[in-house]
C-alpha cells in the first residue's frame, strides 16, 4: 500500500492506522452489527466474535507497531 | 472446527503464494456457490484484537488484490462451516451482485485535516461573574462546532467537484475529529488510480490551508455495503 503522507507521521503509523481503520471499522458482517472506532478510540463491539477487554486495548493496538 | 473468513471473491482457485493469516496460521480457498472465500480453520471461536492480527487479515485480503476486488469481511468474522454456507447460499445473488459492482476497482482514501476555528475570545469583563464566564465559553464553543461544520462542508463539496469525474462511488464522513474534518473513500477504476493521485496532488498544490492523508490502494472495505446483511437479515429488500 502507499501512503502520501503530508503531515508530520511517520508512514509505518500512519499505515497501521488506516489499516486499522479500514480493517476494523468496515467491511461484510455476517452475524450482528458493530461499532469499533479505534482513532478515536471509543471502542465498542456487539456481537462480533473479537476479543476486546477495554478501551485500554484499543490504546495498545495503537501504540504497538509492527516492529515490535 | 471454526472458520476464520478475510473475504469473498471472485474466480479464484488457488493462492498465488502461500500466506500466513490470523495467527500465524494457514490461509486456504473455500469455494461455495462458484464463489471463492479466504478462510483459516481455527480451534477458537474469537481471535484477539492486536496489531499484528489486524495486519494478517490486511494482508491475506491484500493478496489477492492485484488479480481481483474482493469483498472483505470485517475483522473478527469466525462462523462454523454449515453457518458460512448458510449465509452465502441465502445472500448469494446479493454477494454476487456487489463483486460485479465493484469489479474493476479499489478504494482510495482521503483524510483531510485542518486547523481548527475558533472566534476570537472577547476580553473578559472584570465584573463577570463564573456563570456568565461559564457561557460565555459555551457560546465560543457553539460558534466553533458550526464554523467547523461550515467549513467541513464546503471542503466536503470542493473534494467532490474536483473528483467527480475520476471515481464511481465515495463514502464521505464530516468532521470525524475536531481536526480531521473529512474522511473519504473513493472508488476508483483501477485504470484510473494513477490520474486520480495526480489529481490529488494538483489539489494540494491548490490547497495550503488544507492536509491531506492519501493513502490505497485499499480492497473496497467502505463500500461493501453492510445493508445488505440487514437487509436479508429483517426481510427488507
Amino acid at each position: 500500500m502507499d501512503v502520501a503522507v503530508i503531515e508530520e507521521w511517520e508512514e509505518s503509523e500512519l499505515s497501521l492506522l488506516e489499516t486499522l481503520d479500514h480493517v476494523l471499522n468496515r467491511g461484510l458482517v455476517i452475524a450482528g452489527e458493530i461499532t469499533i472506532a479505534v482513532a478515536d478510540i471509543d471502542l465498542i463491539f456487539v456481537g462480533l466474535n473479537v476479543l476486546v477487554s477495554s478501551v485500554e486495548t484499543a490504546h495498545e493496538v495503537l501504540r504497538k507497531r509492527p516492529t515490535e | 472446527m471454526k472458520l476464520y473468513v478475510y473475504c469473498v471473491a471472485e474466480d479464484v482457485e488457488t493462492l498465488d503464494q502461500p500466506i500466513l493469516g490470523i495467527s500465524g496460521a494457514a490461509v486456504r480457498v473455500l469455494k461455495l456457490k462458484d464463489l471463492s472465500l479466504l478462510v483459516t480453520d481455527l480451534e477458537t471461536d474469537a481471535v484477539p484484537v492486536t496489531g499484528d492480527n489486524a495486519l494478517a487479515d490486511a494482508a491475506v485480503v491484500r493478496s489477492i488484490l492485484d488479480r481481483t476486488t474482493p469483498l472483505p469481511f470485517r475483522f473478527g468474522t469466525v462462523v462454523g462451516e454449515e453457518q458460512l454456507g448458510n449465509y452465502v447460499s441465502a445472500r448469494e445473488a446479493a454477494l454476487k451482485a456487489k463483486l460485479a459492482e465493484l469489479r474493476g476497482c479499489i478504494e482510495m482514501s482521503v483524510k483531510i485535516i485542518s486547523d481548527q476555528i475558533q472566534p476570537e475570545p472577547r476580553p473578559q469583563d472584570p465584573a463577570q461573574g463564573p456563570g456568565a464566564t461559564f457561557l460565555a465559553a459555551k457560546r465560543r464553543e457553539i460558534l466553533g462546532d458550526e464554523s467547523n461544520a461550515a467549513r467541513a462542508a464546503e471542503v466536503s463539496q470542493w473534494l467532490h467537484k474536483q473528483l467527480s469525474s475520476l471515481i464511481r462511488n465515495e463514502q464521505v464522513t464530516l468532521r470525524p475529529t475536531d481536526k480531521m474534518i473529512l474522511s473519504a473513500a473513493h472508488l476508483v477504476e483501477r485504470g484510473k488510480v494513477g490520474l486520480y493521485r495526480e489529481k490529488l496532488a494538483e489539489m494540494r498544490q491548490n490547497r495550503r490551508d488544507l492536509h491531506f492523508l492519501l493513502s490505497g490502494p485499499w480492497p473496497p472495505y467502505s463500500f461493501a455495503n453492510i445493508e445488505l446483511e440487514l437487509k436479508t437479515q429483517f426481510g427488507v429488500s
